[in-house]
């Protein structure tokens, strides 16, 4: 990390080899952090841009595995409700996320609603079919197991399948909250009033490499954070499996 | 307790696409308290005679009754130990063992009793906060008959129940099985294909053919065991140096054998 | 026990059950005038847009000639991601100390979305060609190098040793061993790669491009043509399919043939 530093340093302050106005130096990285941080860049300070933005993909997030997962585990469940659903999923499925935000802001407009209707988009596939082939890789003898013991319906749900299907569901999280935030960062791209993807939008308008460069952080820090804390989520859930827990 | 019937059993797998025979004309009996083993060559079908009685199979004509009951789905009356022990790895010992019980709404107060009991009968007690993959293949297979047992069933099944545990174990476990069977008397359907197991464990031994599987004898181990008083001997190997034990595993291996393919397979 | 299976019959049935549900709710949300009709349109409608565009311009071009644009952005994109992070992957998987300056560079970057270097591509590459295919070469660059690296990296120590023990080079043993046990993983990464890019040029064309059906798409936004935008994301969909389904049977092909190798 040191080392990177150095040489973004070198590169751009010491040598010039990447010329001003294409790529910042530290010295206008930092300048750009502390004036949006201070007064504030694209209508807010960086923190609430920040704020905004975490909380339309959490949001967008928990509609998505709200639905998603019981929608995944059911058709994994019942062969009558995949054969219902598949086709559907099959048309909606190719279509990325992305491409929902021109019709989302034809619907819904430029606020929140548009962003929190694409990231639910784009983080449902993912928790379907991951709940699915969590429920379907079920081992048999496990649900034998289940039957054996006379385990009504909805135990059998709550302590059989979800348990076993957890796996493959928290990896069918990660995805989700990954495009979660693509889809998001991009939504805001194409038309916001606040957001990180919208700092990001001004600066490229207003040609301001340090700032663009502030937003693109920005970013990265917010998906690494929440995929930390998902993480960390998934290791608490699954403390009884061999390959989490080890 | 319970008793288990086969009635003229058959069994064809996929009967829409052509059809497999497996099983063809089940008949046996197993009496109340009575531990029987089925013997055969891999393939043959025992397997699906235990699931049938445990409700996971039907039979194709003839029926599989459990005290006169015909058997129409899984229950807790019928418990089975699978070979892969199928516990819930996302459940301590403990919780795996109180599903069944659960199940059955028992009182808190019982079932922690119960609990306590199946874990001393099969020494577990000092895991019974462990979670299954904490455990050796053996202590698994334990944490699966004692959930079996605790549910006090009818009868037992055990499906080749030590065929995934290393020799050493499963020579430990079969003693053990013994000691328990023998203490502790239930009416158990017992898979195998080690004849020495069906012969040191089983009441009687009942030998299956080839596919489709067919009975095709039944050996009455117990009179044997009971005149030449296997039981004083605690070890396996004791009773597997036994004229008598030699004699009986002879006589299966030589029936099976007939039974292999002209290949020897 | 687990659902009762379905013989062929009832599950087509149930299929067409589900699509017709989809389609009749649809039909009705929008006869209905629950939702305005400029916004929700019937399928039907949708469908009759999604032909006319083939003979009909519009943003500057037909259909067929936006994607054909699209594709031209996409192809590169994925081309360089792939002939750059396949390489690069595979060397890091042979020299450690490749690995120990890549690797953090990359960890650094990977938590940033793809989409967020647009600002930067627009500013050094332009909106033309250079900027939409940076953008696709940023969400397909990271399956093909972690899939390559993995790959080589994990690759049975004893062939390793086998090789090294008929005294192979550096250089032939990336090229005849690690590549080669290296390919499924490969594969893999690169069908990925191919999705992820697909994605990513819908969103960099939403963004930064003069032509493209993404580009199309939001002209039609902007002039509130639903049925314009629904055929821009039945074709996005429909040739995203394609691409998978044409890497599936690449991926298919090369395994059966592997397999009559080995």
């Amino acid at each position: 990390m040191a080392v990177l530093v150095a040489l973004w340093f070198l590169l751009t302050t010491l040598t010039g080899t990447i010329g001003g106005g294409r790529f910042p130096s530290p010295g206008e990285f930092w300048a750009s952090l502390l004036q949006i941080s201070g007064k504030g860049y694209a209508g807010a300070t960086l923190l609430s841009h920040a704020w905004h933005s975490t909380t339309l993909v959490v949001m967008g997030f928990l509609v998505a595995i709200g639905t998603g997962v019981p929608l995944g585990l059911w058709m994994g469940w019942s062969r009558r409700a995949e054969a219902l659903m598949n086709p559907i999923f099959l048309f909606i499925r190719p279509i990325p996320p992305l491409a929902w935000i021109p019709l989302a802001i034809l619907w819904l407009g430029l606020g929140d609603a548009a962003k929190i209707m694409v990231i639910w988009f784009a983080a449902f596939v993912p928790s379907v079919i991951n709940a699915f082939t969590g429920v379907r890789t079920i081992d048999r003898p496990v649900l034998e197991a289940a039957a054996m013991l006379g385990t009504p319906r909805w135990r059998l749900v709550q302590e059989v399948i979800l348990p076993a299907a957890l796996p493959m569901i928290f990896t069918g999280l990660r995805l989700s909250l990954q495009a979660a935030w693509t889809t998001l960062v991009a939504a805001e791209l194409v038309g916001a009033l606040v957001g990180v993807g919208f700092v990001l939008n001004v600066a490229q308008q207003d040609i301001y490499p340090g700032m663009i460069l502030v937003g693109m952080v920005t970013v990265g820090v917010l998906g690494w954070a929440t995929t930390w804390l998902l993480g960390h989520a998934e290791r608490r859930a699954l403390a009884w499996n061999v390959a989490a827990g080890a | 307790m319970g008793s288990i019937r086969f009635d003229k059993v058959d069994k064809v797998f996929g009967p829409k696409t052509g059809g497999m025979k497996v099983l063809e004309g089940i008949d046996l009996v197993i009496g109340e308290k009575e531990f029987v083993a089925i013997v055969g060559p891999s393939g043959c079908g025992k397997t699906t005679c235990l699931r049938m009685v445990a409700g996971f199979e039907a039979p194709s004509a003839g029926s599989v009754s459990v005290n006169g009951r015909e058997i129409t789905s899984p229950g807790p009356d019928r418990a089975v130990v699978f070979q892969q022990f199928a516990l819930f790895p996302w459940k301590t010992v403990r919780e795996n063992i109180d599903l069944g019980l659960r199940n059955k709404r028992l009182p808190r107060s019982e079932r922690s009793d119960r609990i306590a009991g199946a874990l001393k009968l099969m020494n577990l007690e000092s895991h019974a906060e462990a979670f299954p993959h904490q455990l050796s293949g053996g202590m698994q297979q334990r944490v699966a008959i004692a959930r079996a047992y605790v549910l006090d069933p009818e009868v037992l099944l055990m499906d080749e129940p030590f065929g995934a545990l290393d020799a050493q174990t499963r020579v430990v476990m079969q003693e053990e099985l013994v000691r328990l069977a023998r203490r502790n008397p239930r009416t158990v359907l017992f898979i195998t294909h080690a004849v020495e197991e069906a012969v040191y464990l089983a009441d009687r031994v009942a030998i299956m053919t080839r596919r489709p599987g067919r009975i095709k004898e039944v050996l009455d181990v117990k009179p044997v065991r009971l005149a030449e008083n296997w039981d004083r001997l605690a070890r396996i190997e004791d009773v597997m140096d036994l004229e008598s034990f030699v004699h009986l595993r002879t006589q299966i291996w030589r029936s099976l054998r007939e039974e292999k393919g002209p290949h020897g397979v | 026990m687990n659902g009762a299976r379905l013989t062929i019959g009832q599950g087509v049935a149930w299929s067409f059950l589900g699509i017709a549900l989809f389609l009749g709710l649809w039909t009705s949300l929008s006869v209905s005038g629950l939702v305005p009709r400029q916004f929700l349109p019937t399928p039907m409608e949708t469908a009759a847009r999604f032909l006319s565009l083939f003979t009909s311009p519009f943003a500057g071009a037909t259909l067929p000639v936006h994607l054909a644009s699209s594709f031209r952005r996409y192809a590169y994109g994925v081309l360089l991601a792939a002939a750059i992070g396949v390489p690069l992957g595979l060397l890091m998987g042979w020299f450690r100390l490749l690995d120990d300056i890549v690797s953090p560079i990359f960890d650094g970057l990977r938590f940033i979305a793809p989409i967020a270097w647009v600002p930067f591509a627009a500013l050094w590459f332009g909106t033309g060609i250079g900027g939409p295919v940076m953008i696709i070469f940023a969400g397909a660059f990271p399956p093909c190098l972690i899939n390559a690296y993995r790959g080589a990296r994990f690759v049975e120590p004893r062939f390793i040793e086998a090789a090294r023990m008929l005294g192979t080079s550096d250089l032939r043993m990336i090229r005849e061993i690690l590549l080669p046990s290296a390919v499924p993983s490969i594969i893999a990464g690169l069908r990925v790669a191919a999705g992820l890019g697909w994605q990513s040029l819908v969103g960099a064309e939403l963004i930064v491009a003069a032509a493209g059906v993404g580009f199309m798409m939001v002209q039609a936004q902007a002039s509130v043509q639903t049925t314009t935008v629904m055929s821009g994301m039945i074709a996005i969909g429909l040739v995203g399919m394609l691409i998978d389904v044409l890497l599936r049977q690449g991926e298919a092909w090369l395994r059966r043939r592997r397999g009559l190798e080995a």
